[in-house]
């Protein structure tokens, strides 16, 4: 099974930067930070009828030192963005944020003084679903956007 | 299980002095007392044979700025008798400069966290309580949420934190 048997003994040549990008893209390990109703939508994309698998991201890792990609799904309180920023932290290079519906996003309907206006603010967000909450779809394609964009990624621009 | 006008009589009876108003208004018994006597009251409503009030369920404050209560805040109790199936709501006034009321969570424990909740979104204070501190706020946090005063979007609370910056970011 596999390429061997097709390729043979033949080498390929490529970028450094392509090769990491082409794997990382490719087995994103999801953290979710499921907060409210977002977090049941993500539920569902993990699930057989939309399956992140198909995009590997499919390992879905509670701890924050396993995973690459931060998936933030639900409104932000003063209480947790504390928490939300030591998660963050403990996420090893390279990560990833997605910010997953309205509330994460903007604060949403949840203009209080407890709400964080969009986590943006003060954790760095690579990639936003809107939706309140977003279909399947849409949180599938903020993925695929957060994919190309990770294609285009330089390695070695960490200085 | 007595009616509500039963039900308030036998409170009438007994708490004449400290009673402001009384009312039957829909079927539902409503007693509206100064703060000084809540432990007396509701130790009477719970132990009382005919009445046994033996669940608090629920507890919440109000702020009855320019709503015209008998004084700036109120503690709502609403009280039900498994055993007899009827229900009442007890009305304490707390005024602005000074406000405290003694707790009823030696009564019923549920109004342990109700109580801190009140403190929490009024600052009304509970005398005698067992662990007096925010419940939902952080411990840090200064105001009184549900205060009428006190804007929606807050004081700087929400904005109030670091920033993370992307690693490599020029």
């Amino acid at each position: 099974m596999g390429l061997e048997s097709k390729l043979g003994d033949n080498i390929f040549t490529t970028q450094l930067d392509k090769f990491l990008n082409w794997g990382r893209k490719n087995s994103l390990w999801p953290m979710p930070f499921g907060t409210a109703c977002c977090a049941i939508e993500f539920m569902s994309v993990m699930q057989n009828k939309y399956d992140l698998a198909r995009f590997g991201a499919e390992a879905m890792r509670f701890s924050p030192r396993q995973s690459d990609l931060l998936i933030v799904a639900g409104r932000v309180s003063i209480k947790m963005m504390p928490v939300l920023q030591r998660i963050y932290r403990q996420m090893a290079e390279p990560k990833w944020v997605i910010s997953m519906g309205a509330c994460a996003s903007s604060g949403g309907i949840f203009d209080t003084y407890s709400t964080i206006q969009g986590i943006d603010n003060f954790i760095p967000v690579d990639a936003y679903a809107p939706g309140c909450p977003p279909r399947p779809e849409t949180l599938l394609d903020a993925i695929i956007k957060l994919q190309k964009k990770i294609e285009t990624e330089r390695s070695i621009h960490y200085k | 299980m007595a009616t509500p006008l039963e039900m308030l009589q036998k409170v009438q009876d007994k708490f004449s002095d400290n009673i402001l108003k009384t009312s039957d208004r829909l079927g539902e018994a409503t007693v509206s007392i100064e703060r000084d006597c809540i432990v007396d009251l509701m130790n009477f409503l719970r132990d009382d044979t005919d009445l046994a009030f033996d669940f608090l369920m629920d507890l919440c404050g109000v702020d009855y700025l320019e709503m015209g209560g008998f004084e700036r805040f109120g503690v709502t109790y609403h009280l039900y008798s498994m055993k007899y199936n009827h229900r009442i709501r007890v009305k304490a006034f707390i005024p602005e400069t000074d406000p405290k009321i003694d707790t009823v969570s030696h009564l019923w424990h549920a109004a342990n966290w109700a109580e801190r909740e009140v403190y929490d979104m009024y600052g009304i204070g509970f005398n005698n309580h067992p662990d007096m501190r925010r419940i939902l706020n952080p411990d840090d946090f200064e105001g009184f949420p549900l205060r009428k005063e006190f804007p929606a979007e807050g004081i700087g609370y929400r904005d109030n934190f670091e920033k993370i910056e992307r690693l490599g970011a020029q």
